[in-house]
């Protein structure tokens, strides 16, 4: 399914324009949002899980308003909040039965079938009669991203799905999106997180105060920060002056000083090795150098 | 259908959400306990099984139900508003938000699920009844009404209570404030407004009277389903209305549409449910305004008197058609140039004929005014043919009394029940004069005379046409003839009943009088229950007949009497003009269905209690001997002496039994009639039918007011004429009634001889029946026989405002040696001061073996706790021995012989300032003379009043103004505004013998101090924070004995809390005296002196507290609540000078 955004704005009613012109499209396979806080990122989700209307502009899903359409829209739809809880009360397996069967899943000998396949998938089989409650944060965000895929949802929206985890869980995490992502499923997802996005998306795009900064897959946005990220070994003084002048990405403590990695547009005056960028060196190269640049 | 899968699916999982919140949980565990405890309690065979409620089969649903609706409203509000706090948390639910389902589904699916989940609870609760209906030996199983309840009176109360809490949350989102005002909508219900307005605001059907007879099932069903679906209709309009506020982006234009659509649909609906519920409470009030406005147009015009009536009747289902050919006499002094007859407002009149010639006749509402195109000279008579045809308007019986449940309350247990006067459906008929069926000659009711009432004795046949399956009923000789029931009553009547239904009758010939019972099939459980009077029941009844004709001193005068089983709610109200309720009818009873209403009936339970309770005692008894008492003990309590009793806003009201046959024997048989007072027949029949009651007895000894003190209250500073013109309470007005009337015939045997006058008056009344007299022409028959006239009293006795006040004092008593016979002379002096003439009866409690005691369960002001009283050395109460007349400012000395020795005078004050008006003047010496000097009974008139109080003493009672306690007088402004009652009754109370007030309460006995009012204040025992106190002005310095007033009755009767088992002859009953220490502080000048008195120590009457020297104008006693017993009392306190 193809997600074309078209000049997207939302205003909240107490003045705070939250999305600008917001043009995007948004093709089958994983597809990541990438921003700081506050960028925007939360409410173009809420627009595009049909939690929210925006005040201006239309979300397009193979070229139909998915205003108009919210009804076939939805039935395509999984959506994993970031701050997902559930009812407390209902067992593990209640919870997807109840998610399945408004998605769809109307044989109740299929849905637990279908429930039961899930909970393997994401590790949970073994506490399927497990309230709610008493499973641990990464289960729950298995739970919450099993809840989201029940039902086969053409279009599947993560908001924020590795928070909190543990490096183990948050790789099981994106292994499964990944595998979700070969099946022909439009899957948004939206973090702050950069390596979450480097490790699963063929294409993202870089959300700052409301607006697309950056669109395209991660390697261009890699290419961007090339030749400007160095490798510095500094004294204390010298790492004194570095920290005022330039964005020091990383810092681990060497006899005697300082080994620094920084961002910035032009070779630094201390002794320095350039070393290739990652996706993180990027956002920090894009987010916090260059549109500052830009700006003044 | 995605529709329906999508709301099962929400319905499904949200009821799992609830049922396992720990509020539900605790809830239903709770209610599960508490009902299946009350179940076994109230209907099980090992419980109560009152027979109230267990004659009804349908009580077992209703009680349940009607209880756990209250609790489930208020639980409803909180689970509900809590539900929908949830959805005000977007991220717990948009998970389920961005599923392809739309609100509608959404919403609806938690409707479902909530109303799953209580009708779920609901079903337990009912099933547990089942069980117990289905174990019961008593009561059969009314499964429809299972469900009719589970219909009318929950789910209407919790989709409203939903829709409310859904729109409510959407509204304010904050689920504190919204829980609030639910529970104050949910209190307002409950406490204010679920009677008013018509009960349109019940939403709870708290009030609404959904009451299920086992004869007729719902009686009032239209009115039921309006009400129910006003709430229902609108608790759906809330829903629809939630989700159109429903903060989702909606997903289905049909949906909304649909649900917007619906909404206004169920607006409408609601609209016209409460028009229709409405209607029917504004229909009532105007068409009872019409009907009294009416009869105001007509109540100074002359009517006929019917003699003779041949009625034919025909029922059509839900109505019927008529004709009559009516049979009158001009009773009146001028010739009448029109006939008026009243005929109930629902019917037409299809014409008027004479002699098959038409005749012109004019209808102003409910009056007939028949063109007779001649007049009918006095005395003359004539008739006329009536043909009439409808339904009955039930709203033009009673037109002064208003269905209010609040202030005339009828209820099966705490089950409102429907009060209805007549009932025209294709099963059932019941129609009684009330409803003016047939033309009669007369208003039912006169707005500015209520007292006045037209009274016709009339001979009816009857000719009932009705379905082949159903059996008329009317008073008089049945027999068939064709399709019609022809029936011809025996006696002239004071007006006709009838009663058609699915009948069973059983006859029983005894003394020349038939005896049948109606009733429906099944109904006739008693003679299961008392099966062994088989053989006896002749002898049994026979008996009963004779001790009621013994008690009215006449015959019965029909030669049937019917008892006829009717729906329980058939009521009637109290009126002015009599005091026979529309339940007794001339030889004939409408007993409520399966005598449910009726104390004594469930023979089955009090058959099973008493044998166990003889098997512990090791009593043998028969199971005969046993249902003889048993049927005797329900006898007199239905037909002779019973009394309902009921608290209203507090106060203790006690009314005779309806179905007491008094009436038999003076208002269906005799009347007695004036123009300048229309009153005089309730009066002579408020005398005439009046039967004392042991509770009367009881209550008299334990302080409580008795019905003659209420009157005399009422009538302290109001004439008689004018309590009337205040149209005053049927509770009142029977008290002011009867007093009147006995004060009126103690003048006439006080006048005549008592023995004289009521020999002469049964024979009068028994040559005059089935006649109107007038009371002049009965003054001048008395006049003849015994040379006095009463008509000249009865100005006074009618528009005086004064009362008589009696002072008695001086009772000695003596035995004398008369003929060689002890006997007993007992003096006394009585003293009137006031200036108005009074009468009192005197009567003597003499000596008997052993005493009485009685134990139960004594309930005042809404609290209560067993009793114990004993009785030493009294008899049964005698007849009166003489009756006094005392002029104003009158003295006398009474001398009265008695052959048995007195332990008590009694003087009954009857109309006057005294209170109680019955004192019990303890004899506590005999004189034994013994000599043979002649002593004459009478009365000596002395030539002043003798002084209350001796030379050299000043007493301060607690009703004079030297007296004052620290009562609060001034109320709250909140609570004046919430119209919170002042807790202080403004009236005398007795003194609770397990709850005294926290203020200085009045309450009056014969053993207080006082002159006129014997009363005292009391209040709970505690460290002394109360306080009352005595003062006066002393006439000189000097020493003072100061005396306190101890009002108890000479150790004959002793009142003590805890009950418990009867002790063994010669103990004294177990539990703690109430009164006990208390404290007075006396003031005099040397400072102040704490006195203690023990209560139980002291004598009745004066105790001395000490002398003291004062030289103070204003000498000054205090006491206060200082005590370590229960109640602490302070009556009167005496200084009298020592030298």
């Amino acid at each position: 399914m193809k997600i074309e955004i078209r000049n997207l704005n939302m205003i909240y009613s107490n003045g705070n324009h939250a999305l600008k012109d917001i043009d995007l499209e948004i093709g089958t396979g994983m597809f990541g949002l990438l921003g700081p806080n506050g960028a925007g990122k939360s409410s173009l989700m809420r627009i595009l899980v049909t939690l929210m209307k925006p005040t201006s502009g239309v979300v397009l899903a193979d070229g139909r308003d998915i205003q108009t359409i919210r009804k076939e829209y939805r039935r395509l739809l999984g959506y994993l909040p970031q701050d997902f809880r559930f009812f407390t009360s209902l067992k593990t397996w209640e919870f997807l039965d109840y998610s399945g069967s408004l998605a769809g899943l109307r044989n109740r000998k299929l849905r637990i079938a279908e429930v039961d396949r899930l909970l393997d998938q994401v590790g949970l089989l073994e506490v399927r009669d497990r309230q709610a409650n008493r499973l641990s944060g990464g289960m729950k965000r298995r739970l919450g991203i099993a809840q989201a895929l029940i039902g086969k949802p053409g279009i599947i929206v993560v908001d924020e799905p590795t928070t909190g985890l543990d490096p183990d869980e948050r790789i099981r995490f994106r292994n499964i999106l990944s595998e979700l992502s070969q099946n022909d499923v439009t899957i948004i997802l939206s973090t702050h997180i950069v390596g979450d996005i480097s490790s699963t998306c063929q294409t993202m795009t870089l959300l700052n105060r409301g607006e697309v900064v950056f669109s395209g897959s991660p390697e261009n946005l890699v290419r961007k920060a090339e030749g400007h990220v160095f490798r510095l070994t500094l004294s204390q003084q010298e790492y004194d002056m570095a920290k005022e002048k330039y964005n020091v990405i990383s810092t681990i403590p060497v006899d005697g000083g300082w080994e620094v990695q920084i961002v910035s547009d032009d070779p630094p005056p201390f002794s320095h090795t350039a070393i290739i960028p990652n996706i993180e060196h990027s956002y920090v190269y894009y987010m916090e150098h260059k549109l500052k640049a830009e700006l003044t | 259908m995605e529709l329906f899968h999508n709301i099962r699916t929400v319905a499904r999982y949200e009821a799992r959400i609830l049922r396992r919140s720990w509020f539900f949980r605790l809830f239903s565990l709770g209610a599960i306990f508490i009902f299946t405890i009350m179940n076994i309690g109230v209907f099980s065979p090992a419980g109560e099984e009152d027979w109230q409620v267990v004659a009804f089969p349908a009580s077992i649903p209703h009680i349940n139900l009607y209880l756990l609706n209250i609790g489930q409203a208020i639980v409803v509000i909180f689970l509900a508003s809590d539900f929908l706090k949830r959805d005000k948390k977007v991220d717990t639910n948009e998970v389920l938000y961005t599923r392809s389902m739309s609100n509608f589904e959404y919403l609806m699916g938690k409707t479902t699920g909530v109303l799953r989940l209580f009708l779920g609870l609901d079903i337990i609760i009912l099933l547990i009844g089942l069980l117990m209906n289905i174990i019961s030996k008593t009561m059969t199983i009314d499964l429809a009404s299972y469900f009719w309840f589970l219909l009318i009176i929950v789910i209407p109360t919790i989709i409203f209570s939903l829709g409310l809490s859904f729109m409510l949350m959407s509204l304010l989102r904050n689920q504190a404030i919204t829980f609030l005002i639910l529970l104050g909508i949910a209190a307002l219900n409950m406490f204010w407004l679920n009677f008013r307005f018509g009960y349109i605001f019940d939403y709870m059907a708290f009030g609404l009277p959904v009451f299920k007879s086992g004869m007729i099932g719902f009686d009032n069903l239209s009115l039921i389903l309006n009400q129910r679906l006003t709430w229902f209709f609108l608790g759906l309009s809330l829903i629809l209305a939630t989700i159109l506020l429903f903060k989702r982006l909606p997903q289905s234009r049909v949906h909304t549409t649909v649900s917007a659509v619906f909404m206004l649909v169920f607006l409408a609906l609601t609209a016209f449910c409460a028009w229709n519920t409405w209607s029917v409470y504004s229909t009532d009030q105007n068409d009872k305004k019409t009907v009294t406005e009416t009869n105001r147009l007509f109540e100074n015009s002359s009517f006929v008197s019917l003699s003779k009536a041949g009625i034919d009747f025909e029922h059509l289902g839900d109505s019927f058609s008529a004709s009559a050919d009516l049979h009158f006499t001009n009773n009146n002094d001028k010739p009448l140039d029109t006939y008026l007859f009243s005929l109930n407002p629902g019917l037409r009149v299809d014409g008027v004929n004479r002699s098959g010639k038409e005749l012109n006749y004019k209808m102003t509402g409910h009056i007939i005014a028949v063109d007779p195109a001649e007049p009918l000279a006095p005395g003359e008579k004539d008739s006329i043919s009536i043909s009439w045809s409808g339904k009955i308007d039930e709203t033009f019986c009673f037109p002064d009394n208003n269905d209010n449940v609040n202030t005339a309350p009828y209820r099966v247990a705490m089950l409102n029940v429907n009060k209805r006067q007549a009932f025209l459906t294709p099963d059932y008929v019941l129609l009684t004069p009330e409803s003016h069926w047939y033309p009669v000659p007369g208003l039912n009711y006169y707005p500015s005379n209520p007292a006045r009432l037209k009274v016709d004795f009339t001979e009816f046949i009857l000719k009932v046409k009705t379905r082949e399956d159903l059996m008329p009923i009317a008073q008089g000789n049945m027999k068939k003839e064709g399709y019609n029931n022809v029936i011809t009553s025996d006696s002239p009547l004071t007006g006709l009943s009838l009663a058609i239904g699915n009948y069973r009758s059983d006859t029983l010939t005894v003394d020349s009088v038939t005896y049948i019972t109606y009733y429906y099939p099944g109904h006739d459980y008693y003679k299961k229950d008392l099966a062994e009077l088989k053989d006896t029941i002749s002898f049994l009844v026979s008996g009963i007949m004779r001790d009621i004709e013994t008690s009215y001193s006449a015959k019965y005068p029909f030669s049937t009497l019917k008892l006829v089983e009717v729906p329980v709610q058939f009521h009637s109200f109290p009126r002015m003009s009599t005091q026979t309720m529309a339940e007794l009818q001339p030889s004939m009873v409408l007993l409520p269905e399966k005598l449910s209403m009726i104390d004594n009936a469930g023979f089955r339970r009090r058959f099973t209690r008493q044998k166990n309770r003889n098997t512990r005692n090791n009593q043998v008894i028969t199971d005969k001997e046993l249902q003889v008492r048993l049927f005797n003990d329900f006898a007199r309590n239905a037909f002779i002496s019973g009394e309902n009793t009921r608290y209203v806003n507090g106060e203790r009201l006690s009314e005779p039994v309806r179905y007491r046959l008094g009436p038999n024997f003076y208002f269906f048989r005799n009347n007695f009639r004036s123009a300048e007072y229309p009153v005089i027949n309730a009066v002579f029949e408020s005398h005439l039918q009046k039967q004392v009651s042991e509770t009367d007895q009881f209550s008299s000894m334990s302080g409580e007011l008795q019905e003659n003190d209420r009157a005399n209250l009422v009538l302290r500073n109001t004439s008689f004429r004018d309590v009337l013109a205040m149209n005053p309470k049927g509770d009142t007005i029977r008290t002011v009634l009867t007093l009147k009337g006995d004060y009126l015939f103690n003048l006439f045997r006080a006048k005549a001889g008592i023995d004289e006058f009521n020999d002469w008056f049964t024979a009068y009344l028994d040559s005059h029946r089935y006649r109107s007299i007038e009371v002049t022409d009965l003054n001048a028959d008395m006049k003849e026989k015994f040379g006095f006239e009463f008509y000249p009293y009865l100005h006074d006795w009618f528009n005086s405002k004064g009362q008589p006040g009696f002072i008695f004092s001086g009772i000695q008593a003596r035995e004398i040696i008369i003929s060689n016979r002890v006997r007993f002379l007992v003096t006394f002096t009585t003293s009137n001061p006031e200036p108005v003439t009074g009468i009192f009866n005197v009567t003597f409690r003499t000596a008997a073996e052993g005493g009485r005691q009685m134990t139960g369960y004594y309930e005042g002001s809404g609290r209560g706790g067993s009793y114990n009283i004993m009785m030493q050395g009294q008899g049964p109460g005698s007849d009166i021995s003489k009756i006094v007349v005392l002029g104003p400012a009158e003295a006398k000395k009474i001398s009265i012989i008695l052959d048995t020795e007195p332990r008590e005078m009694i003087a009954n004050s009857l109309f006057a300032k005294n209170i109680p008006g019955t004192l019990v003047l303890p004899i506590d010496n005999i004189v034994k003379s013994r000599n043979h000097t002649a002593y004459n009974e009478g009365e000596e008139l002395l030539p002043s009043i003798p002084p209350l109080e001796s030379p050299g003493e000043i007493v301060v009672d607690n009703e004079d103004p030297g007296f004052s306690t620290d009562n609060s007088t001034v109320m709250s402004p909140l609570k004046r505004i919430l119209g919170v009652k002042k807790r202080q009754s403004d009236t005398y109370q007795p003194v609770n013998m397990f709850w005294a007030p926290q203020y200085w309460q009045a309450g009056v006995m014969s053993s207080y101090y006082g002159k006129y009012i014997r009363s005292s204040v009391f209040t709970r025992g505690s460290r002394g924070e109360k306080l009352v106190t005595w003062v006066t002005p002393l006439p000189k310095a000097d020493y003072y004995d100061i005396y306190c007033y101890i009002g108890k009755s000479a150790d004959r009767m002793v009142v003590r809390s805890g009950g418990g088992p009867p002790p063994p002859p010669g103990e004294t009953p177990q539990g703690d005296n109430q009164f006990k220490d208390l404290h007075y502080l006396i003031y005099h000048d040397e400072g102040t002196e704490d006195i203690s008195i023990d209560f139980g120590n002291a004598e009745p009457g004066w105790n001395l507290l000490g002398r003291y020297y004062i030289s103070s104008d204003s000498a000054r006693v205090e006491m206060t609540n200082q005590s370590a017993g229960r109640v602490v009392i302070g009556d009167a306190v005496k200084w009298v000078r020592a030298n």
